[in-house]
């Protein structure tokens, strides 16, 4: 597992300073908090799938919208508790998780990529089609049941979720199947060479990302009470998940987190100056910049920064 | 039966245009250019801005719009696809990034709301009761005149030739002499003209607004990939396919369905034939 001790101390540094958070910031700040949160699950979903394997999905809200539009109908309309119904929708999700799975066991690279794309597209067009009696058609749905009440509350909640996910994905990515998952990235046929099987490692990072994607996406739901199709099946929201996996640093579950973070709170502060789609500008330049700097992440900027400082 | 008809080859002309400058890149550059619907963007912009704003006359605004995407795609080229040395993922990543910037930047120049754009061509002809608006013929004849123009372009003139051994080789082409960085900077230069021109004809087919970009770039994802790398037939041929699918999906079935056949084309064509179903093997 080559876990070292100052590991466990950063973490417990890290969890500890999300738990007292609430002391000390503002309940404003901490709805901020909250949608980093859920932005760093659905990074830490598409780190799973995307940055171990190199399967790069620009279709990640496929998954999460299974996840968030499932829960929503069950609790809609027919009156499932919320305790049934987000199982049933990570369930379904992961059930999604294998429609994705089947075309990455024919093709790669951007072919992959764009069947994501195509799929994210297909669902947004569908869903606004099919049965709008149950998925709300493009209005989408609103009035769900709220898990929580107050901002501390939701904090709680999404950071405890958060947390948790965050720290299993860690271990089990240190394990030796996320050794080979990231050997998948690198080569797949020298994988398939050493005798294991591509295909089970393949299902289970994809299994594992949907699992992710569908539990956050059905907390967000119930975060928010409400779904919308265009909130959801967007191009930008794609961007928003990629951006911070990309930036935070990709394949090490850690990233993705700081990412969201870092690019949640500069969308916040710029809201100010620039209130409403315009902050994309400054965003995504910035984005852009840091990624064409350096492809692996302001994590690989820290440690790069703590390696010059510690020989010095 | 003959609307359809009618519509069907109106609307699949406009989509070979559309379609024909992703092509380009996609053969010659092998890279996918998911920022390619910002050249549409900002060549519908630009259209709107001096042709309707300015009140300059409407072919200076197609012209400046044709400038506009030119220099779009040589920046593009020169300040990340260069520096990323064919990393395709990154370069995936990073024109995605750049759509979303060129959309936020179109939003705070215009605003977030539509603009309806004035037909290049007013009027509306009639062919047996059936209604063409003249603006969609125009848009169609041009996107054959300059299909036709880029075919006979690639097979007989020296730089032509060249993209053509890119796109087969680039290390072939290299050790012949050919400055591939040329010839990619200058397959850049005409995507994005190719782009910006079929902005403004696709802008004034539907509407001109910032999230324009999407769909067209899946069309013509959707169009280059079942047609193949590198055939101009063969992307004519899927641009009519999809064109008319859209068509007859949306009178015969329902108008909120359009969309639909183009994301099954590309996932099942994707699954059963990766490299499409007239483009030549990869090596």
């Amino acid at each position: 597992m080559n876990l070292r001790r100052y590991h466990f101390a950063l973490w417990v540094l890290f969890i500890a300073g999300l738990f007292l958070l609430p002391w000390f910031v503002s309940k404003g700040t901490l709805r901020t908090f909250i949608f980093a949160n859920y932005l760093a699950i659905f990074a830490i979903s598409w780190d799973v799938l995307s940055g171990r394997t190199g399967y790069i999905s620009f279709g990640h809200p496929f998954l999460i919208g299974i996840g968030a539009y499932t829960t929503a109908i069950l609790t809609k309309h027919f009156d499932v508790p919320v305790e049934m119904s987000i199982p049933i929708a990570v369930l379904a999700t992961m059930l999604g998780g294998v429609i994705v799975l089947v075309p990455a066991l024919r093709i790669k690279g951007s072919y992959f990529a764009l069947v994501t794309l195509a799929l994210m597209e297909l669902m947004y067009q569908l869903v606004q089609v099919i049965r709008p009696d149950l998925t709300g058609g493009t209005r989408g749905m609103s009035g769900l049941p709220t898990l929580t009440r107050g901002a501390v509350n939701g904090y709680y909640l999404s950071v405890t979720l958060m947390v948790v996910i965050a720290l299993s994905m860690w271990l089990l990515m240190r394990t030796r199947i996320g050794t080979a998952l990231s050997a998948i990235g690198m080569n797949e046929e020298a994988v398939s060479g050493s005798g294991l099987s591509i295909v089970r490692l393949k299902m289970f990072a994809f299994l594992a990302s949907a699992f992710v994607a569908g539990l956050g996406g059905a907390f967000y739901v119930h975060y928010l009470g409400s779904v919308a199709p265009r909130a959801l099946f967007d191009i930008n929201m794609v961007f928003t998940i990629i951006v911070a996996a990309l930036i935070g640093g990709v394949s090490t579950i850690v990233g993705p987190v700081l990412g969201a973070f870092f690019l949640t709170f500069l969308l916040e502060y710029l809201r100010p100056y620039l209130p409403g789609a315009e902050r994309y500008l400054i965003y995504g330049s910035i984005a852009l910049v840091l990624y064409m700097y350096q492809p692996r992440g302001l994590i690989h900027i820290a440690t790069g920064v703590w390696d010059r400082l510690r020989r010095l | 039966m003959l609307q359809i008809l009618i519509q069907g080859l109106l609307l699949s002309g406009l989509y070979a245009l559309i379609a024909m400058g992703f092509t380009l890149i996609f053969s010659v550059g092998r890279v996918l250019n998911l920022a390619y619907g910002t050249y549409l963007l900002a060549g519908g912009y630009t259209y709107f801005y001096f042709a309707q704003q300015l009140g300059l006359p409407k072919f200076a605004g197609v012209g400046l719009a044709a400038v506009v995407g030119a220099a779009m795609g040589l920046a593009k080229f020169q300040a990340i696809v260069k520096p990323l040395k064919g990393n395709h993922v990154a370069v995936e990543i990073s024109t995605l990034i750049l759509a979303v910037v060129v959309q936020a930047g179109i939003i705070f120049r215009f605003g977030d709301s539509s603009k309806i754009l004035l037909p290049i061509v007013p009027g509306v002809g009639r062919v047996a009761d059936i209604a063409i608006p003249y603006s969609n013929l125009i848009a169609a004849i041009v996107s054959w005149v300059i299909l036709i123009a880029l075919y006979v372009f690639a097979r007989s003139t020296h730089i032509g030739r060249a993209m053509r051994a890119v796109s087969m080789d680039p290390k072939g082409a290299a050790l012949s002499g050919v400055d591939t960085d040329r010839v990619n900077a200058f397959t850049w230069g005409i995507s994005g003209t190719l782009g910006a021109v079929a902005g403004v004809f696709f802008a004034s087919y539907t509407q001109l607004y910032p999230g324009m970009w999407v769909a067209p770039l899946i069309i013509a994802v959707a169009v280059v990939i079942v047609g193949g790398i590198g055939s101009i037939f063969g992307t004519l041929i899927v641009a009519h396919i999809v064109g008319f699918m859209e068509i007859i999906t949306s009178s015969l079935i329902a108008p909120e369905l359009r969309g639909v056949f183009t994301m099954i084309l590309i996932i099942g064509v994707l699954i059963a034939r990766p490299h499409g179903l007239f483009g030549r093997e990869e090596p």
